[in-house]
């Protein structure tokens, strides 16, 4: 019984001491309790605010409805620096602090494929390859391999201001199935009558040159991707004089930046914008200017035969990154841009994203009529061109090229004959690229 | 509980020592940990006052090398004539136009590469308009936009310095602030301003310049002259204006302090504070108190260890209190077990120097006490057999035969009455000794037994010895052990008339005081006594005469009923006779 006793007493006194030490760990436990499910996680990387990450968005929102489980880090970074980032990432052979998930411009998708051969993810089970639009496929894939998700058109269309036209004297249907020269008669009236340029062009972006030599199926490699073909490009060498006959009737804005170009066309500074598609909700987002705009098809190289009124600029494609995580990646990848047809209708009316998933071109969300351009169903003129652009390889090389040929376009402005001009554009690239 | 209450205060010696011992223990232990942890934090401190001043100084030259970069940025793009051109020129015609642009273009990406400034965003708004932004995710609004920021009337007023200043993210930038070093663009000769440049570092850009000195509960908060918090690891800071912060920083900066230390918002914090003179702000390096010290004094460690040295400290004492006291205990244990009649229970000698003393001690009286009980056993026996032999001696056959015989004799003589009168004696005495089993008697009933004793004494061997008693008659009522005179009685009949063959036997019995006398005298022979006239004869005698067996069995019975102060005395002297007093309570 003493003994009990004492045992109690002393029960105490440990008891006491057990005590003071429990509560520092349970204020402990709810520091360090962190996340420990085994959510999945997938990070995407993009450009572009108000198009691609509000697209990506869209897709996220779908699929986490469905999959609670995975979490979906969206980042905003400036194409260059994406490009940057991987390029450092892959060439060190490291996918960590790589996204799972990134965009690439069509333009410059097989110099990563070709470069990192193992480093993408082959998506040739997860979509059909098929449902996409055809001239998506030549970026996208690699040997028979389909390694991104074709994403936006970026089929090319001119933007019109119809009440400048109006005031110049045309209406939209003179615009119709024009070519640059004719363009160009119209360009000077306008400047003539209400004082606006035509265009804005930035002197660091070929991009006008790229649409007009992919509408006539040319570029600035030949179809094997790889032989530069800039010398006796008869398509090229339209497009440089075009884009003289452009700057020397002086019916250009030049710009210097993105925000100058967007200004350009917000303000009211110009009459119309040659561009793809994707930048519609940069139009748009000029809310006072509703009605006043069209979209009319490209203008055609007049002297190049096969050029046609559809090209593209600047489309993207979503790749998934051989690393860990792949397969949610790919799994999401493949069940909202790479399926869902709703999510297509939504991204057109509330992004305004035209995809190139074919089964959902035909939802209604592609025919429907926008007020702002004047009640045109763009959309379904857009979809309609996509199907017309011609299908050309762009190869691994095409900013590279391009910052020869900007080098090589001032100096043609600056009055070298074109033949020079392209044969040194030639010379150089063969000189780089090999 | 009560019970348990008990039980402990009844174990007062353990009891006493163990919560002694173990409050001492205890407060020993947490006062010493308690100024430990006070020393302890008072150095940490003052360590990281010194270090984290370091820190401040390597930021510093981190934000300097930053600072120069841009000025570079500056340098250059001030010197482009390019961007002169581009900014200043009226708009041409769309050829010069492009030629101008491309131009300042080709320069900026140069400037850019150049000086490696990748995360630097560089905006360049001209008067006439024009602008170019390097990289459309730092800055995709309008020119305009920018020249109404408040930034960009500072940079106005500043004369061509380089101004840094807090831009929050919004629609025409990333949802991120910004840290915007901006700067007038000035001709040199004439003095006219051309442009504003404008070069936006991303907050979080900015921080990387501090960011791996900074942790839990130190911060570094960056705030310019408004108080205005511009960059600072605590990301929810940014953009709010802290007027108590710059106020703190100013005072430490103005008096010289290394750091100071105070409370902000409920928190014990240590403030470091420095001026960027370069960037006009302030580095501001708030240590939590609570958590810094927490992080490198592992507070709970040491109250673990505190609390593990208590326990087994009170354990270690629980255990020693309880073994010293253990013996303490049973021999309080066995004492108390001693008052159920047990005088057996001896203690093992063990346990510390003052128990076995105790034990030893407690054994020895044990021992004498155990001692003292048998004595008192045997005496008991003694008395006993005793009386068994007095009664013997009372029915001494010898006694029977002889009366018997006298008995005969009579028969034959035919003397009837006398027989008669023999029996009736014999029958009375034999009633009185054997069949009353009382120990005491009356001394009435006493002197009858000792009349039919001499009754038949003389019948068997005539009357020549005469019995007379005097007896005062307050005495008969009295209670006397029971045959106490007959021995003496015989012993005068049968030895004190051997030479003589008349005479005499008293029998007195008086009251004295408190105490009764009884007196037995002859005018016998006498006989020689050893010793002292007051010594009884011992029982192992020469002397067959004296039956002494009888007369010590008085004396002893008389000293075990009643104490030493009574008892037989014997006066004799040869030729006279003898005196037996026999002395009794009354």
């Amino acid at each position: 019984m003493k003994r009990q006793v004492s045992a109690v007493l002393l029960a105490g006194f440990l008891l006491l001491t057990a005590c003071s030490s429990k509560s520092n760990d349970t204020a402990n436990s709810t520091d360090s309790g962190g996340n420990q499910g085994s959510s999945k996680e997938i990070t995407v990387w993009a450009w572009d605010k108000n198009f691609n990450i509000a697209a990506m968005n869209q897709a996220k929102d779908v699929y986490v409805k469905d999959h609670p489980d995975v979490k979906i880090n969206v980042v905003e970074y400036a194409q260059d620096d994406i490009i940057q980032k991987l390029n450092t990432g892959l060439n060190s052979g490291t996918t960590s602090g790589l996204p799972n998930i990134v965009l690439i411009e069509d333009y410059r998708a097989q110099s990563f494929l070709q470069t990192y051969p193992d480093s993408f993810q082959d998506l040739t089970s997860s979509i059909t390859a098929s449902d996409f639009a055809e001239y998506k496929l030549g970026p996208t894939s690699m040997n028979g391999k389909q390694y991104g998700v074709p994403f936006d058109s970026g089929v090319a269309g001119m933007y019109v201001r119809t009440d400048y036209l109006q005031d110049a004297g045309y209406t939209v249907d003179d615009l119709q199935d024009i070519d640059w020269q004719k363009y160009i008669e119209i360009g000077k009236a306008v400047k003539e009558k209400t004082g606006k340029d035509m265009l804005t062009q930035d002197p660091n972006d070929l991009g006008l040159i790229r649409m007009m030599i992919q509408s006539a199926g040319s570029w600035y490699l030949k179809s094997d991707g790889s032989t530069p073909d800039l010398k006796d490009n008869a398509a090229l060498k339209e497009a440089f004089q075009t884009y003289k006959e452009l700057m020397s009737a002086d019916i250009v804005k030049i710009t210097s930046d993105w925000n100058s170009f967007l200004a350009g066309f917000n303000s009211g500074d110009v009459a119309s914008l040659p561009s793809g598609n994707w930048i519609t909700p940069s139009v748009k987002a000029q809310a006072d200017q509703a009605g006043k705009w069209a979209v009319v098809p490209l203008p055609k190289l007049k002297n190049t035969a096969g050029s046609v009124h559809a090209s593209n600029l600047g489309g993207s494609s979503w790749y998934v990154l051989n690393s860990d995580g792949k397969e949610a990646a790919a799994d999401f990848l493949a069940q909202t841009l790479g399926s869902n047809v709703d999510l297509y209708q939504s991204l057109v009316t509330d992004v305004g994203v035209i995809g190139t998933y074919k089964p959902a071109s035909e939802g209604d969300a592609y025919k429907s009529e926008d007020e702002f351009f004047g009640g045109q169903a763009v959309v379904s003129d857009f979809a309609k061109w996509t199907t017309e652009i011609p299908k050309v390889n762009y190869g691994m090389h095409t900013y590279a090229i391009e910052d020869i040929l900007k080098v090589e376009m001032r100096n043609f402005l600056n009055g070298s004959d074109i033949d020079k001009v392209l044969g040194d554009a030639q010379s150089q690239t063969e000189a780089q690229i090999k | 509980m009560k019970r348990q209450i008990k039980k402990i205060t009844d174990q007062t010696l353990f009891s006493k020592i163990f919560v002694v011992m173990s409050i001492s223990i205890i407060s020993v232990t947490i006062l010493t940990s308690w100024v430990t942890v006070q020393m302890s934090q008072k150095l940490f401190v003052q360590t990281f006052s010194i270090t984290n001043s370091k820190i401040i100084e390597q930021i510093k030259s981190g934000l300097q090398s930053t600072h120069y970069s841009n000025v570079n940025i500056a340098i250059n793009v001030a010197q482009s004539g390019a961007i002169k051109s581009f900014l200043t020129e009226a708009n041409g015609n769309s050829l010069s136009n492009f030629k101008t642009t491309f131009s300042m273009n080709d320069q900026m990406k140069r400037i850019q590469s150049g000086i490696g400034a990748k995360n630097v965003g560089i905006v360049v708004v001209g008067v006439n308009g024009k602008s170019y932004a390097s990289n459309r995710t730092y800055w995709s609004g309008p020119p305009g936009e920018l020249l109404r920021n408040p930034i960009t009337e500072n940079t106005w007023n500043h004369n061509g310095q380089m101004l840094y200043s807090y831009m929050a993210g919004g629609i025409w930038n990333s949802a991120e602030p910004y840290v915007v070093a901006s700067k007038e663009l000035i001709m040199p000769e004439t003095k006219k301003s051309y442009g504003t440049l404008f070069m936006m570092i991303r907050e979080n850009e900015f921080r990387k310049n501090y960011a791996s000195f900074t942790s839990k509960g130190n911060d570094v908060i960056i705030l310019d002259q408004h108080g205005l918090i511009v960059s600072s690891n605590r990301q929810e800071l940014l953009g709010t204006e802290s007027p108590e912060i710059l106020k703190n920083a100013r005072d430490i900066q103005q008096l010289g302090l290394v750091s100071k230390e105070m409370k902000i918002s409920d928190q014990e914090v240590i403030v470091l504070a420095d001026y960027l003179p370069l960037y006009d702000f302030y580095i501001v390096n708030i240590i939590d108190k609570n958590t810094m010290l927490n992080h490198m004094l592992n507070r709970k460690a040491v109250i673990f260890i505190s609390a593990g040295i208590i326990a087994v400290a009170v354990l270690v004492v629980y255990f020693i209190t309880k073994r010293l006291t253990k013996s303490l205990r049973t021999l309080v244990k066995k004492m108390s077990n001693v008052t159920k009649k047990n005088f057996h229970n001896y203690m093992s000698v063990t346990g510390s120097y003052e128990t076995k003393q105790l034990s030893k001690a407690f054994n020895y009286m044990l021992d004498e006490l155990n001692a003292y009980v048998s004595q008192l056993v045997e005496t008991q026996n003694e008395q006993r057999n005793a009386e068994l032999a007095a009664l013997q001696q009372q029915i001494n056959p010898h006694f029977l035969y002889n009366t018997l015989a006298s008995v005969n004799m009579l028969v034959q003589r035919g003397n009837k009455e006398m027989i008669t009168e023999t029996i009736h004696s014999l029958i009375s005495l034999l009633q009185n000794t054997i069949s009353n089993v009382k120990e005491t008697i009356s001394v009435e009933q006493e002197l009858l037994n000792l009349k039919h004793y001499v009754f038949i004494n003389q019948v068997r061997y005539g009357d020549q010895i005469k019995v007379d008693y005097f007896i005062s008659p307050d005495c008969l009522s009295s209670q006397v052990p029971k045959l106490v005179l007959q021995p003496f009685i015989e012993n005068a009949f049968f030895h004190a008339f051997n030479i003589k063959s008349a005479g005499y036997i008293y029998v007195v019995i008086t009251k004295e005081r408190d105490y009764l006398l009884c007196e037995v005298v002859d005018n016998g022979d006498g006989m020689e006594l050893a010793g002292d006239q007051d010594t009884i004869p011992s029982p192992s005698s020469a002397r067959q005469l004296f039956n002494g067996i009888g007369i010590r069995n008085v004396h002893e019975r008389i000293l075990l009923l009643y104490g030493e102060e009574f008892g037989v005395s014997i006066s004799s002297t040869l030729g006279q006779g003898t005196k037996i007093s026999i002395k009794l309570p009354g």
